[in-house]
């Protein structure tokens, strides 16, 4: 009995300093983003890096958003990443509703949502070749609308998978029954499915704005001056230069990384399904 | 008098139609924008970049560059460091959590907190593995210093080996949680009775793990691996912010490689050759690993 009781001991020591390690691992460095982008211009040049907050001053954010005129830069990202959301939303939706709700051929079913899925893992870099041609031949390079366009194609297989889980959870019969009482379908659809489903579309919509949020490597090939450049591409301009100016570096980047963080608490139930194309659904 | 089958039927049939109409103005322009970009690699891969055709030149030219081997072979060690730790950390911290924490409550913070790294664009993590590596300003050598660990400062991003591993620290960071999310799901799964079977007879940690647990995470490796290695081969932001690629060409993977043949070089007809190779042999790949994924199709 004692033998068991010191064990159990051990293991919850060793658990306890396992989860201290982690922790301390993955708050660190977000703790010192914080801490750096809290300093002023004379302490950057000081002797010393003091560990813990000293004189924190919010200098640094106002240098970034407006001296350095980011602000814009994240204008451009909110109506990029808003029309984003709602294309591949409203794509989503006219993909997954027939295959959910009307009776198609399994085989129909299976086969779209395989396609889908196999764009999951097209590499952007491979087609972003192509893509640069066809934007300078459509003249919309360093226009929002081509990363619009993109970011919807490039999102709408985790919004079919998505979209998918959630219409399937919702009984037949009770659209049904709408149509019985001599609804037709678009009225049964919106005021029927589109109330029920609206939890899941808010999770999806929230995913995919994540997503759209964080993206680079278009934004950086596709762009060229704030007309349509998103926030990421500004961030990577203040990590490339000659001097690196640290302070606004870490303010861009603790900016970078609040928006997804605040819209996660929203969505954080569905995070880990739309990460996996609705395969851990629990919690 | 109808008959009510008929008309069962023919509503079916009606509601059908309505699934057409709806879906294949959907489908057929998602698939038009996914396919023109395919076509229009393959026609500018046997391009010169005047304009005139030129066979496999370009593939051969692209093909037998030895820059294109080191770009794989640094993929390679990227994934053969990065996948095996996020996998043995995640399934350590999931086993850990599983069977030593039980309140539902600090199950539910951890959750969270697991959700984090994964939204933090890659970007901005990218910035704070400079603030933490960067020659001159990173944290890392001011704490070891500290410490009394070191005396000197070390480059952890000039020396190839330490740019490597830095590079593969910060996937790691952000991507261990997700293993940890998708395994400690699945340990969920597994059902109460048959691991109380077994701790009646005398099962360990260990061998609860070996003859039972494992059984139910299996197919969720499966998924981790095929996910993680799809991402691998896209990565570029973190690694672009970090090194661009250097020391030299040491962390220069694949896709960093592809961008900097069409971006830097300008070789485009190069460019959009490596590209149709990596498309072909990533199509082959997924066509003969997709079937053996947990998903749910139907």
């Amino acid at each position: 009995m004692r033998r068991n009781l010191s064990i159990t001991a051990l293991r919850l020591a060793l658990a306890a300093i396992g989860l201290a390690a982690a922790a301390i691992v993955y708050a660190f460095p977000l703790y010192w983003l914080i801490v750096t982008s809290l300093k002023s211009k004379a302490e950057l040049f000081a002797s010393t890096i003091h560990l813990l907050p000293h004189n924190p001053t919010l200098e640094p954010y106002v240098s970034v958003l407006i001296d350095r005129g980011f602000w814009v830069l994240l204008k451009n990202s909110v109506i990029v990443c808003g029309s984003t959301v709602v294309i591949t939303i409203a794509v989503g939706l006219l993909i997954t509703y027939p295959i959910t709700r009307l009776p198609v051929p399994v085989s129909l079913r299976v086969g779209v949502l395989n396609w889908a899925l196999s764009l999951r893992f097209l590499p952007p870099v491979a087609v972003i070749i192509p893509y640069f041609a066809i934007v300078r031949t459509l003249q919309i390079y360093d226009q929002p609308i081509a990363l619009i366009g993109i970011y919807s194609l490039f999102n709408l297989p985790f919004a079919i998978w998505m979209l998918k889980g959630f219409l399937a959870e919702i009984p037949l019969e009770l659209e049904d029954a709408a149509l019985v009482d001599g609804a037709n379908r678009w009225t049964a659809f919106r005021r029927v499915l589109l109330p029920l489903a609206a939890p899941g579309l808010m999770a999806a919509a929230t995913i995919v704005f994540t997503f759209a949020w964080s993206e680079f490597l278009f934004a950086l090939i596709l762009t060229a001056t704030p007309n349509a450049q998103t926030f990421p591409v500004g961030v990577q301009g203040l990590v490339t230069q000659f001097e690196i100016i640290w302070n606004d570096m870490a303010a861009s980047g603790v900016i970078a990384m609040s928006v997804p963080l605040v819209l996660m608490v929203i969505a954080r139930k569905y995070m880990v399904a739309g990460l996996t194309f609705g395969v851990i659904r629990d919690k | 008098m109808q008959n009510p089958v008929r008309a069962g039927r023919r509503r079916r049939s009606r509601q059908e139609r309505l699934a057409y109409k709806i879906l294949l103005p959907a489908l057929g322009m998602v698939f038009i924008i996914v396919t023109i970009p395919f076509v229009l690699a393959v026609v500018q891969s046997i391009q010169a970049d005047d304009g005139t055709l030129v066979g496999l030149r370009n593939y051969a030219r692209a093909l037998s560059n030895p820059a294109f081997y080191d770009a794989l072979r640094a993929t390679g060690l990227y994934a053969v460091i990065v996948l095996p730790a996020e996998i043995v950390l995640g399934l350590g911290f999931a086993l850990l959590v599983h069977r030593t924490v039980r309140s539902p409550g600090l199950r539910a913070t951890l959750y969270i907190l697991a959700v984090v790294p994964l939204v933090v664009p890659p970007v901005a993590v990218g910035v704070v593995a400079r603030l933490i590596y960067a020659p001159g300003y990173g944290v890392l050598n001011v704490i070891l210093e500290r410490l009394g660990i070191i005396h000197q400062e070390i480059e952890w991003l000039s020396v190839p080996a330490l740019a490597m591993f830095s590079v593969a620290s910060v996937d790691i960071w952000q991507w261990t949680p997700f293993v940890y999310l998708v395994l400690f799901a699945g340990l969920q799964t597994v059902p109460k009775e048959s691991v109380e079977a077994a701790q009646v007879d005398g099962a360990t940690w260990w061998t609860q793990f070996i003859y039972i647990e494992l059984h139910y995470l299996r197919p969720l490796f499966l998924l981790i691996l095929f996910f993680r290695a799809a991402d691998i081969l896209r990565v570029f932001d973190h690694i672009f912010i970090l090194t661009g690629g250097g020391p030299g060409t040491t962390t220069q993977l694949l896709s960093l490689y592809l961008y900097r043949v069409e971006f830097k070089f300008f070789q485009t007809g190069q460019a959009a050759a490596l590209a149709v190779v990596v498309l072909v042999s990533i199509s082959l790949l997924y066509t003969l690993v997709t079937r053996l994924l947990p998903l749910e199709r139907t």
